[in-house]
């Protein structure tokens, strides 16, 4: 069980670095325009 | 800021040639003149000064700026792709993101390779406008104040997930079976997580409960942010001093949680008002982008309204808005000052009178004196009384708000009766339980009820082409049992159509037709535009020679004499082509016969009395009379249905009109009303709206907006048809953008549909309130379940709103608007 010690503290440190991908994503405006990205996929060129 | 619009300008000044070049030959050798004129226009952008009004500076890229534009015609997601292939296309722009959502776009381009004229140019060719988005800073500022919710929202939950884990092995473990190193891990954990929680998503209710504090108010944000604090800091003391007053229970997982569905709710909320905020901005940029100034030497240039300054001279011409409040010094026009002052006929002025900016110029070019110029105008203030219709709250929300308040104090009272009745047998037990009601009794599920409902109704309205302009007006059109209609615009189009023509003897139907048309078609007035579009329409099925015959007559000597008609000194039918004075000229002008000619009323064409349930209109010539034209209205094809949709509802339905009785009956028997009344000036027609409303009707009035302000305005709930004018709109609660009748009925039925839902939230939030203060007091309540029944109840409340911005409930909206998927 003392891998715990190990692993909570790395855990902590994974949410802060997800969080940090979630400001990314965000900050680029990637859920303003959910429509027009699903459509994109769609156009032959 | 890496560059200032300064450090740039050396390098524009040189390549601004070159932008002007291209842009030049474009429209030269492809387009006709209004197009030329519109490049002008798109010209004037290619100035630092008029392009930073709508562009940044692009951080970290020399010399680059950010436009924001609003595009026109887009109308899917299919679109954006298109205009931004079409956009990415032009030399020099680097990047370029379009919004289907909200129909704005953001470009960047270098201002060393191009200019904002040559990729709206491109706009253009794909098929759009691209338009300067003036409330550029406005829309920038809601899009932070939104990613910055959402960024609340996402820490929030992200944190509240790994504490609620962190949380679990202490609620499934036994009281042995954790040691006491590894409990104090996980608490360690839990509240380096909550701090971001505290820290930064419980900012927004921190921050309000500060704010009233400091001005002595109260508000729903003070218990929660209270609660949310003193969970904070028994947690943290629980956390680090176990041995403490406060005992060794932590709550991390009750704030986390607690924080996140809070922060859901308001964002929620926060969504449901930028998306009517967005609908309302299109319809509110109406100014137009130029105006054609005098300079010093006395010639005309093109500038942005922006330059404009008090005390510039500026020509308008017909059909223009005016720019800026002045007084006219040359010519003579009538004017359109509905929106401003809700005269809806037109309005003549002459030199020496003021106009006002927003007004439409009808009738002919005139020289203007700015005295007023941007906010100062009354435009401007109304535009700004529009925008805080939006915003106002309904009474319903204001009772809530009234009543908030007694009750607030209340709440902390009981909290804090609650903690020093616990507070002897234990302190930590005490303060739960005074945070459980702080948290349980939140009005904010009370507080969200109405205007959740309604907003989410107004974001669905507006999307479906009707506006909201007054929130209140959802609650009465609920309650409206009698709906009033103008006949002229609203049960029939615009447009008239030609029913019969009378002639003098030996006098051809085209012939007239033709002279009338010719006259006609230099006049804005109703009838003159039906008669010109009638000719058109003719000479259009008989083929490109009548078209070309039709085009051909010229008059001389025209002036229009108000209230009577239009009178040309000659007339005669110059052949097309080449120009009159060049060597290739054809057949010499053709007289029609002899002048003077007039086009009008009865009694200016001396016409012969004729008793007829429709509109007439005269031609007379030196002889006198030559012919009459009736004209007849046409009904809107939807009216009968929408009107049988209406009396299902059970509504009852009259008809309340200025024109003649035996028109209006004809009309309201075709659409299925049986209560019809003609020759209604404005005031008997606000007098009869009185009557109904002194009897105990609940009354709607739907007009067209051009001669009903004051009905309007009288009668409990109102309509205006927004096609027409434009500008007529402010007086209305409602405006159909998309003059489609069949809006009305599904206005009626949301807005039912609506206050069923106020009602049942009201219901909800009242009866969870009343249930669990009680048990919070007595301690039977901890603050976890408190937290959660008072986020879920805020969140049951605003999507129990949300079902109402769903697809409509007949549909009926959604049938006359097919959805386009492809263009």
């Amino acid at each position: 069980m003392d891998i715990l010690y190990l692993l909570i503290p790395l855990s902590v440190g994974l949410v802060f670095f997800i969080l940090g991908g979630l400001w990314w994503a965000i900050h680029r405006g990637q859920f303003e325009d959910i429509e027009a990205e699903g459509e994109r996929i769609l156009r032959n060129d | 800021m890496t560059s200032l619009p300064g450090a740039v300008s050396p390098t524009l000044s040189v390549s601004s040639k070159e932008a002007l070049v291209s842009v030049a030959q474009e429209p030269d050798s492809r387009m006709p003149a209004p197009a030329a004129d519109d490049a002008e226009r798109l010209r004037l952008l290619d100035d630092p000064q008029e392009w930073s009004a709508f562009s940044q500076p692009e951080k970290g890229q020399d010399g680059c700026w950010a436009s924001s534009v609003v595009f026109e015609g887009m109308h899917c997601a299919a679109c954006a792709i298109t205009l931004e292939d079409a956009l990415r296309q032009v030399p020099g722009v680097q990047s370029v993101q379009v919004s289907s959502a909200s129909h704005r776009g953001r470009v960047v381009w270098s201002a060393g390779h191009t200019r904002p004229s040559t990729w709206m140019q491109a706009v253009r060719q794909a098929g759009y406008r691209a338009l300067p988005a003036n409330d550029a800073q406005a829309h920038e500022r809601r899009r932070q104040e939104a990613r910055r919710m959402v960024w609340r929202v996402a820490v929030a939950g992200l944190c509240m997930m790994q504490v609620m884990m962190y949380a679990t092995p202490e609620y499934v473990s036994g009281p042995e079976d954790m040691a006491d190193d590894m409990r104090s891990l996980l608490r360690w954990a839990s509240w380096v997580l909550s701090l971001p929680v505290m820290l930064f998503s419980c900012k927004p209710f921190l921050a309000s409960a500060w704010h009233d504090l400091r001005r002595r108010q109260i508000s729903m944000d003070l218990p929660v942010a209270l609660g949310m604090v003193v969970t904070f800091v028994v947690s943290t003391l629980g956390t680090f001093e176990p041995e403490g007053p406060f005992g060794a229970e932590v709550y991390f997982d009750s704030l986390t949680m607690f924080v996140f569905f809070l922060l859901t709710g308001r964002w929620l909320e926060l969504r449901l008002r930028d998306r009517t905020a967005g609908a309302l901005e299109a319809v509110l940029n109406r100014l137009p982008d130029s105006v054609r100034r005098r300079t010093a030497s006395g010639d005309w240039e093109r500038v942005s309204i922006r330059r404009l300054a008090v005390g510039d001279v500026i020509e308008v011409a017909a059909g223009e808005a005016f720019a800026g409040d002045g007084r006219i010094l040359e010519g003579h026009t009538q004017v359109d000052e509905a929106l401003l002052t809700g005269e809806s006929r037109p309005l003549g002025r002459s030199v020496g009178e003021g106009v006002i900016a927003g007004s439409h110029n009808l009738a002919a070019p005139v020289v203007v004196r700015i005295e007023q110029v941007g906010a100062a105008t009354r435009y401007a203030q109304i535009v700004a009384l529009m925008e805080s219709a939006a915003t106002a709250k309904p009474a319903m929300a204001q009772m809530v708000d009234r009543l908030a308040r007694p009750f607030l104090i209340t709440v902390l009272i009981a909290s804090l009766g609650a903690a020093l009745w616990w507070w002897p047998s234990s302190p930590a037990h005490a303060l739960m339980v005074a945070v459980a009601v702080l948290v349980v009794t939140c009005p904010c599920a009370l507080s969200l009820a109405t205007p959740a409902a309604m907003l989410a109704t107004a974001g669905a309205l507006a999307r479906g082409g009707v506006l909201v302009r007054r929130l209140q007006a959802l609650q009465s059109l609920a309650a409206v049992d009698t709906l009033v209609f103008d006949k002229t615009g609203t049960l029939t189009r615009d447009a008239f159509t030609l029913a019969a023509v009378h002639l003098r003897e030996g006098m051809d139907e085209d012939q007239a037709l033709q002279r009338a048309a010719a006259l006609a078609r230099h006049s804005l007035h109703p009838v003159s535009r039906a008669l010109w579009a009638q000719a058109r329409q003719r000479a259009e099925l008989a083929g490109q020679d009548a078209m070309a015959a039709l085009q051909a007559w010229q008059v001389q000597g025209l002036e229009e004499r108000a209230g009577q008609g239009l009178q040309a000194q000659s007339m005669a039918a110059v052949p097309e082509g080449p120009a009159p004075d060049s060597p290739l000229a054809g057949a010499a002008p053709k007289p029609a016969g002899e002048g003077p000619w007039r086009l009008g009323s009865a009694a200016f064409c001396q016409a012969p009395a004729r008793a007829t349930a429709h509109l007439q209109v005269h031609l007379a010539d030196a002889r006198g009379w030559v012919a009459s034209f009736e004209l007849q209205e046409e009904v809107r094809p939807e009216a009968a249905r929408v009107m049988r949709q209406l009396q299902d509802l059970g509504l009852q339905l009259q008809v309340l009109s200025g024109d003649a009785p035996a028109a209006v009956q004809q009309v309201a028997a075709a659409v299925g009303i049986e209560a019809a009344r003609g020759g209604c000036v404005p005031q008997d027609k606000l007098d009869a709206v009185r009557a109904l409303q002194a009897r105990g009707h609940v009354v709607g009035m739907v007009g067209d907006g051009l001669n009903d302000g004051p009905v309007l305005a009288g009668a409990d709930v109102s309509f205006a048809l927004g096609q027409a004018v434009p500008l007529a709109q402010a007086k209305s609660d409602f405006v159909l953008i998309g003059g489609e009748l069949g809006a009305v009925v599904d206005t009626v039925l949301r807005s039912r549909h609506t206050l069923r839902i106020v009602h049942q939230n009201l219901a909800w939030s009242l009866a969870y309130n009343a249930a669990c203060i009680p048990l919070a007091v007595l301690g039977y309540l901890p603050a976890w379940a408190a937290g959660l029944g008072m986020a879920l109840s805020s969140l049951l409340v605003v999507l129990n709103a949300l079902r109402l911005s769903g697809a409509a409930p007949l549909g009926a909206g959604q049938a006359a608007t097919p959805i386009q998927l492809t263009r």
